[in-house]
């Protein structure tokens, strides 16, 4: 059933299917379709490196990028394929507009993707969140509902194994045909705290529904609270994209690494025919295809079907509605930090564990932004450290201080949903090459009033918990902060002069292209994409197989 | 044991119950008696392990059967034995049950393969015989549903010429307690031998792949295994280990500071030893412990130079050299894949969930198998509901995928640091461990042999791949 790519002796390659990108959106696309007995070659721009070397290079990291969360730095990237790197700035996206510095994402460019240092939350959007512009008059409705993409959506939480609560009060949503694969991951002491003290005031603490398990899954070993899920988990419990490059891999694929794309063909009927890239030596190679998939991240994804453009598509590739690039967006969020005046013990168990999700949604969308808060549970004992010794503590009061600052140090990571924006755009840089003398990308970005209006909320709200936990030196940054939750670029919607993607993430403009991920994603709620991202996935393979069947591709 | 004896009792109700539906017109103590019969047949079909072979795993239908013991000839599937008269051996009787256990000879005639352990059960009395038959006649859900049919090619599927080999190997008869031994050690030896098969596994086998009698459990290879030496040799055996320590190992296949229990004996705990009984435990390891110390059966042994599990130390390495650049591959991948759990210190964890790996008898062995394979295949295991698991680092890990070479170096790096230093993997070594482990000898002389004695040489040869294979799964 299973049939391989066929290589020629120059390096090229003809498929039934290319998919650039092995991310999780790719890695589940490619798994599926050579499950089904496709040819399935993967191109991934990056480098490929086993996990134990990501483990080593993050304990060898300097202090200090360690305790700035320097999530990109272990990954060693390749030469002519960069990704955004901060300690230093690398300016490999060049951001400007009121709130460029907003937009300051850590993705990899890397055989598996970013979910090598994800946090692992594995988040639905509510039914609502599908229907923002017909129920609040914000933003834009998706051209499919909670109900079509719900089956998606337990097929992803099947195939990335997670666990999320089975008591129905706890869930969020609780629209849900089938239960989590496994339940909730038991809350620590400070989960539990914080609720008894916030809940009664309608806060809502839930836990986060993770893909990671206590209990060993499939061939994950069980999570034992390495606390280091962001940026390795260094056991391999939690999921990683490479999870289902490997099965992929089983059922046929071939992923080529170090393989960057840059150019399509386009027949008559503006059919992608082929694909090109360049490999590690900068050689140039073709790949054909009688179905392509672009997953390459929401950044990635509009850069290249703008480098792409041809005579054909002189906007770019899949570009004739000019929204390719538009209407980015990200959950800019802020981070509220204080001292409880008890011991809460974060930091033990996953990285993040639970939730306030009680302004998830209501009326007030009309006006102005929803918002979660997660209470980060990345140990506090960092932070406490850097504090103390400010303090100009030494010996055993420094000891104390740190001990004190770790036992009670909250952070509430809050995320805001920001509206698609069409002046929000991604636009190649005129200035700015990579190795390969492709185009940079450039990111124009604002929040937007909506979510200004939705911060004044967050203020409120932030000062109210701390004040139910006694909280002191309470602090709320000032800049947002970007959560790499990229939205937006390749949008979905049932008109093509005003939408990118239809409702299974293929393109208007090419029969034989799809675009699934964050990209394509109409609204942004307040949740983590991951999930969404993997289930659009999954709904694209399903149309291509369709596609296949009725002879459409 | 407490759990496991009301467990006992509370099945052994539930028969009695179901008993009471079924057969109104028996008396009372008739009933009790056929219901204690059928419970007393269902926990020797645990001490026999049946369920590893005819249950297929993960699947719900028990006794089944289905499950395909891979050979290089072609499947061997286990069949159904549960009491459907189209499918499973619900016509069977007593006689034609018995000439199964006894003679492998099922109930058409036909010779089965020695993946059935018939050479063991050969010993079992005719009392429990007929515990087992009124089990799986009565206490066994009838499943009709067919097990594929086992289809070796020519001349391995002329199953009479399995005759010969009995002929030659099959020589054991119904156990017969020895006056000179306690009751606990004959009790003992009737668990390990007739039902727990110990032998096929831990007494070394010479070419023809028959156990060498005067060797009795000195430890031998079994596929990417190796089953140790368990007699009284101070060295090469367990003769430092305590009767509790081997209870507690049968038990849970866990004890700190010796041993864990991986691959097929981790399995054995998991499916038979964890639910017999203490008494039964207690005589097992009693007909253990009086094994007459045997250190010579096979090169492993003549080289210990101290017991597999009195190597090695607590490390300090990692926290003097972080940082530095490593020159030593093996030291690299052991911070990055294996001291996240095992500790940089390689003491493991506070719960012992994770082994410490020195005072290990996975690192003191001389020929450190059980090491490389543990690497390799991970460790697999589920005592009451508690779920051990290390994923392997072998050809399908999510987790990581090391090579033969990477595997050589962080092994001989652990047995420099934590293990036996006299021990070596080389590259070749992880390539054979990988494959299946070394091949008996006869498997690898085969193809010279001339061809008049090939069919014989083909039989041996296939008994040989059941037994290497019988425990992979």
């Amino acid at each position: 059933m299973s049939s391989r790519p066929v290589f020629t002796s120059s390096g090229d390659v003809s498929a039934d299917v290319v998919v650039i990108g092995s991310g999780v959106v790719g890695a589940l696309v490619a798994h599926q379709l050579a499950s089904a007995g496709h040819s399935v070659v993967i191109l991934e721009a990056g480098l490929r490196l086993p996990r134990s070397e990501f483990v080593e290079r993050w304990r060898n990291m300097a202090y200090f990028n360690r305790l700035h969360s320097d999530f990109q730095g272990l990954y060693p990237q390749s030469e002519l394929a960069p990704a955004p790197l901060y300690f230093p700035p690398n300016k490999y996206v060049g951001l400007n507009g009121p709130n460029g510095s907003a937009f300051q994402q850590g993705y990899l460019r890397t055989v598996g993707g970013t979910t090598w240092h994800w946090a692992a939350s594995c988040w639905r959007h509510l039914p609502v969140d599908f229907r923002m512009k017909s129920t609040y008059g914000v933003g834009r409705d998706w051209p499919i509902s909670y109900d079509e993409i719900e089956p998606y959506y337990c097929r992803a939480e099947d195939a990335m194994g997670v666990s999320g609560p089975h008591d129905k009060d706890l869930q969020s949503p609780q629209e849900r045909s089938k239960p989590y694969p496994r339940d909730m991951i038991p809350f620590g002491y400070g989960d539990k705290r914080v609720a008894e003290l916030v809940n009664p005031h309608g806060f809502k603490l839930v836990p986060i529904p993770q893909g990671r398990s206590v209990e060993p899954f499939e061939e994950r070993p069980a999570c034992c609270g390495n606390n280091n899920c962001q940026p390795i988990c260094p056991i391999g419990a939690m999921y990683n994209g490479i999870q289902h490059v490997l099965k992929a891999e089983d059922a046929g694929a071939v992923t080529i690494d170090q393989a960057v794309v840059y150019k399509f063909d386009t027949d008559e009927k503006n059919r992608v025919t082929a694909v090109h890239w360049y490999d590690a030596h900068k050689r140039s190679h073709k790949a054909r295809a009688r179905v392509v998939v672009a997953a390459c991240n929401g950044i990635e994804t509009p850069r290249l079907m703008l480098l792409a453009a041809n005579e054909r598509n002189p906007h770019g590739i899949a570009n004739s509605s000019d929204q390719v690039g538009r209407n980015m967006m990200d959950h800019s969020g802020v981070h509220a930090t204080f001292l409880a005046n008890e011991p809460l013990w974060f930091g033990r168990g996953p990285a993040q564990s639970s939730c306030i999700v009680g302004a998830r949604t209501g009326d007030f969308r009309s006006q102005y932004s929803a918002n979660k808060m997660i209470l980060n549970n990345i140990s506090r004992v960092a932070p406490a450290t850097e504090q103390a010794l400010e303090l100009g503590l030494v010996g055993q009061d420094l000891d104390d201080e740190i001990r004190r600052r770790a036992a009670c140090g909250v952070d509430l990571s809050v995320s805001l949903e920001p509206l698609p924006d069409p002046n929000n755009r991604l636009t190649l840089s005129d200035t700015r090459k990579d190795p390969l003398g492709l185009a940079c990308p450039d990111i124009y970005y604002d929040v937007g009033d909506y979510v200004r209006r939705g911060t004044q909320a967050v203020h409120d709200q932030v000062k109210q918990i701390s004040g139910l936990l006694g909280g002191t030196e309470l602090r709320i940054t000032t800049d947002y902060n970007a959560n790499n939750h990229i939205m937006g670029g390749a949008i979905m919607g049932d008109d093509p002069k005003t939408s990118v993607v239809d409702g299974w993430c293929r393109t208007h403009d090419h029969t034989n292209l799809w675009l699934p991920g964050g990209a394509a994603m109409c609204s942004a709620s307040v949740v983590n994409t991951t999930l969404s991202m993997a289930a659009l996935g999954i709904r694209a393979a399903d149309s291509i197989q369709n596609a296949f069947k009725a002879g459409e591709v | 044991m407490n759990v496991r004896s009301s467990h006992m009792a509370r099945t052994a109700r539930t028969l009695a119950l179901g008993a009471l539906g079924f057969t109104a017109v028996l008396s009372v103590s008739a009933r009790a008696q056929d219901a204690d019969q059928i419970a007393r047949g269902r926990y020797l079909a645990i001490a026999a392990d049946c369920a590893a072979c005819h249950t297929k795993p993960g699947s719900s239908l028990a006794y089944a059967g289905g499950y395909g013991i891979a050979s290089p000839l072609g499947s061997i599937y286990s069949t159904n034995i549960t009491p459907s008269k189209q499918y499973g051996i619900g016509n069977y009787t007593l006689a034609q049950f018995t000439a199964v256990l006894r003679r492998g000879i099922r109930g058409d005639g036909a010779h089965l393969y020695p993946a059935m352990p018939y050479t063991s059960y050969v010993r079992l009395t005719d009392d429990d015989i007929a515990s087992l038959y009124a089990y799986f006649m009565h206490g066994v859900k009838p499943v009709d549903v067919a097990a594929p049919v086992t289809a070796l090619p020519f001349p391995f599927n002329v199953r009479a010429s399995m005759m010969f080999w009995n002929a030659l190997y099959l020589n054991a008869k119904p156990f017969v307690p020895d006056p000179n031994k306690s009751a606990e050690v004959n009790r003992g030896a009737y668990l390990a031998l007739a039902l727990g098969h110990c032998d096929t596994c831990h007494t070394p086998r010479n070419a023809m792949m028959a156990e060498v009698e005067s060797q009795q459990m000195g430890g031998a290879a079994i596929a990417s295994w190796f089953a140790p030496n368990i007699t009284s040799a101070q060295n090469a055996g367990i003769a430092t280990w305590s009767a509790a320590d081997l209870a507690r190992y049968l038990k849970t296949g866990d004890v700190p500071g010796r041993a864990q229990a991986a691959g097929p004996m981790a399995e054995a705990i998991e499916h038979s030893f964890q639910y017999l009984n203490d008494d039964d435990i207690n005589a097992i390891v009693a007909y253990v412990k009086q094994l007459p110390a045997n250190a010579s059966a096979t090169v492993v042994d003549r080289h210990q130079t101290q017991p597999r599990d009195a190597f090695g130390a607590v490390s300090a390495e990692d926290a003097v050299l972080r940082g530095a650049p490593k020159v030593d591959r093996g030291a690299l991948i052991y911070d990055g894949a294996c001291a996240s759990c095992h500790q940089p210190t390689g003491l493991g964890s506070k719960d012992g969930y994770y082994p410490q790996l020195f005072h290990n008898t996975a690192t003191g062995a001389d020929t450190p198998y059980n090491l490389v394979a543990t690497i390799l295949e991970g460790v697999n295991r589920t005592i009451g509901t508690k779920h051990y698991y290390m994923p392997g680092f072998g050809r399908d890990s999510y987790v990581q995928h090391l090579s033969d070479k990477d595997i050589a170096a962080v092994s001989n790096y652990v047995l420099k640091q934590f293990g036996n230093p006299a021990a070596h993997v080389s590259t070749q070594d992880v390539a054979s461990i990988r494959a299946g482990g070394p091949k008996p000898v006869i498997a690898q002389i085969s193809p010279y042999i001339k061809p008049g004695l090939a069919a014989l040489v083909a039989l041996v040869v296939l008994v040989a791949a059941i037994f290497a294979l019988r425990f992979r799964r």
